[in-house]
């Protein structure tokens, strides 16, 4: 399972849930995750796939292929307060 | 104040680099946090600041106040990051950066970034950078309330 936390608009589109705990069965990158998170919560996959809403990992902007780890620290990230997010590097 | 409370108060214990860099929902004294800058060098010779407060309007509407929102550990390191990245790529001596976070009453600070140099020159460049990038890098969420309800900002020009 990985716990990911949730931030500003995805606590409020994830029915105010601050953390979901997902399991990965197809791949361990960064996009599967995606797509698991795509099935469940469809309005916050569809930023997610227009990069509005950037996953982070250990505290930095993951790259889709980036394998998300046991222990990983995982956040989706919407955009920040002060302007849109920069890159996904 | 006395001088021997501006001793104690000088006392490098609370001083620390960690106090140049904070997120955090209590208010901040201005006058406080420069003279922490200020402490740091006596080769400092121009200090430029940005304060942000909050505005009682926002892209046309009327706003009541807000909440900000910040992803605890993250927003911390990109604001020590912003603050490495200043004082090595500007030149500068010192650079505080403080924000707040929670709820926030319009009028009220929400945030702080004091850069000290030499000269002026390079703190009003790092003092604007310093902004600049930690609206775009810092993992901090604003929620607007208004007379129709709630609001997550996503961009601000």
């Amino acid at each position: 399972m990985v716990t990911i936390q949730l931030f500003g608009m995805t606590k409020m589109l994830a029915g105010n849930q601050g953390t979901l705990s997902l399991a990965l069965h197809d791949g361990r990158r960064v996009k599967d995750l995606v797509s698991v998170i795509d099935a469940a919560y469809p309005k916050i996959g569809e930023l997610l796939q227009k990069k509005k809403v950037l996953v982070s990992v250990n505290q930095e902007i993951a790259h889709e292929d980036l394998e998300v780890n046991d222990g990983d620290e995982v956040a989706l990230l919407p955009p920040f307060a002060g302007g849109s997010h920069r890159s996904t590097r | 104040m006395s001088l021997e409370q501006v001793t104690k108060a000088d006392q490098p214990a609370t001083d620390d680099e960690a106090m140049l860099v904070r997120v955090q929902r209590e208010d901040f004294s201005i006058d406080e946090e420069l003279r922490r800058v200020r402490r740091r060098s006596k080769r400092i010779g121009g200090i430029a600041m940005f304060l942000g407060t909050a505005r009682d309007r926002s892209k046309g509407k009327d706003v009541d106040g807000i909440t900000f929102e910040h992803y605890e550990g993250m927003a911390q390191k990109k604001l020590r990051e912003i603050r490495e990245r200043a004082i090595k790529d500007f030149g500068v001596i010192e650079v505080l950066v403080l924000h707040r976070y929670g709820e926030i009453t319009i009028g009220e600070n929400i945030v702080l970034i004091i850069a000290a140099a030499e000269h002026r020159a390079e703190a009003f460049r790092a003092c604007q950078w310093a902004i600049d990038e930690m609206k775009q890098i810092t993992p901090i969420w604003k929620l607007e309330h208004t007379p129709e309800g709630e609001v997550w900002v996503e961009e601000h020009p």
